[in-house]
């Protein structure tokens, strides 16, 4: 693999995508020009078995969903396989329950690379409530029947931006095992490479429904895993902010310390096992609280929260969607936040100082790292 | 012979402008116009075969996107613009 300095930061916004340029010492960056001008960008995310290689999910509110690829960090881009779209003339198969009018898919919501083993793999989560492997890097998608078809889904409803299947999580030590996020539904795991699910969300309050622990039906927002134990999860939910040490077997709320423990979003450094930034948001008003910008570190060894920023950093109300904070692999780490009034926000050292870029993106879905390459 | 005027934010995926085609139903001049342009599949209609939801086809200027859609008949017809709606923000 060549050596490769470059550290990018690719943006998906309501209105295209765009990859911003800097070198590992995360002071000065580069916008590149807009792709994909006027859809809606609901992930963008490189592939590390693959430099140069991007996969971003547009979703054209005129033209439907599509998955589109550079193999040049952008400078290009192609429509390649999206899933339901098969290359014969049939248009099954749909999902939902069979005696239901015939669904269409909705939006493509996060596209999950494969293990650095797996050369070819690629996962989807889309809506309504779908999963697709590819084997062949995005030319065709097979769709995971088990979850797709799940005896519980006609008791799935969506959440306020659709039924989406929007967290794909890979256990780096075992390919069998994989996690899904649903909105409004919950977290799901699979020990047979997606066989059988299983719900894992014992302990993770609903506090919009009647029922305070049921199995399913949890709204999570993003869940991301500790990149040091793979056994260890930390989890933004509607219903608060959680942490999991076995597997998402059973659920830890962490985030009753901060008062309102709402937000959408979470990521985990690499280069500092056992921390997790969590982007609060007030409850109700769905944007940042105490007028300013905040991010709150988790540190899950001594099991202590640290506010990030002050009063003074950054006065406003920021909304921060389930994509919207991402981490880099340098050390100490950088922490990237894009706003849904198009903020980036971006600390090059774990949070102790924080810039905001001057460009005005659109409003930010989400926020990726390309990592330099080691060479 | 059918023409039809397509919506120019459709040049990423079909042609420019105009083409001749024969069809006897907004169905069957689609499906027309994605034998010759395959890249318009699922653009103009969704995997079930109906229009997307901001996609609006004309019928001799009498939009039928609400009322007959795809089904609509096209004998005696001649031209049709196939367009984008009001929508976005």
């Amino acid at each position: 693999m060549a050596k490769d300095r470059t550290i990018r930061i690719l943006v998906g916004t309501r209105k295209g995508t765009y990859i911003v340029e800097g070198d590992t010492r995360r002071k000065a960056w580069k916008v590149g020009p807009v792709a994909h001008e006027g859809a809606e960008v609901y992930h963008v995310v490189a592939d590390p078995r693959h430099p140069g290689d991007v996969y971003a999910a547009v979703n054209s509110t005129f033209w439907g969903p599509m998955v589109q690829r550079s193999r040049n960090w952008g400078k290009t881009w192609k429509e390649i396989g999206t899933p339901l779209m098969p290359a014969k003339k049939s248009r099954k198969p749909n999902y939902g329950d069979p005696a239901e009018a015939k669904w269409a898919l909705n939006n493509l919501w996060h596209i999950e690379p494969g293990l650095p083993g797996d050369a070819k793999t690629l996962y989807l989560g889309a809506d309504p409530h779908l999963l697709f492997r590819s084997p062949d890097l995005g030319a065709t998608w097979e769709p995971i029947e088990s979850l797709n078809n799940h005896p519980k889904r006609k008791d799935w409803s969506p959440g306020a931006g659709g039924a989406c299947l929007h967290t794909i999580l890979l256990d780096p030590r075992d390919a069998r095992r994989l996690y899904v996020g649903l909105s409004a539904v919950g977290t799901f795991r699979s020990d047979d490479g997606g066989e059988t699910w299983k719900p894992t969300n014992k302990g993770v309050e609903t506090p919009f429904l009647p029922t305070k622990f049921p199995e399913t039906g949890q709204c999570v927002h993003d869940v991301v895993a500790d990149a040091a134990d793979p056994d260890t999860f930390y989890r933004q939910d509607h219903g608060g902010m959680y942490v999991s040490h076995d597997r998402m077997e059973k659920w830890t709320r962490i985030g009753k310390a901060l008062g309102d423990d709402f937000g959408f979003t979470v990521a985990s450094p690499r280069s500092a096992p056992g921390r997790a930034y969590f982007v609060r948001l007030d409850g109700q008003a769905r944007v940042t609280g105490e007028g300013h910008f905040q991010v709150h570190e988790w540190n899950d060894k001594t099991r202590t929260w640290r506010k990030l920023l002050g009063p003074k950093d950054f006065p406003g109300h920021f909304g921060v969607q389930r994509e919207g904070i991402a981490t880099d692999a340098l050390d100490p780490a950088g922490i990237y936040v894009g706003t849904t009034t198009g903020q980036l926000f971006v600390s090059p050292n774990a949070g102790k100082s924080w810039e905001l870029l001057p460009f005005g993106f659109p409003g930010i879905h989400s926020v990726s790292i390309a990592n330099p390459t080691e060479g | 012979m059918l023409e039809v005027h397509l919506d120019s934010w459709l040049r990423e995926f079909g042609p420019r402008g105009k083409e001749q085609l024969d069809a006897d139903s907004v169905e069957h001049l689609l499906d027309a116009l994605e034998g010759r342009y395959p890249k318009l599949r699922f653009k103009i209609r969704d995997e079930n075969g109906q229009l997307r939801r901001y996609v609006r086809v004309f019928v001799d200027g009498e939009d039928v996107s609400r009322t007959t859609g795809v089904a609509t008949p096209l004998a005696g017809a001649r031209t049709i613009d196939v367009l984008h709606s009001i929508a976005g923000g």
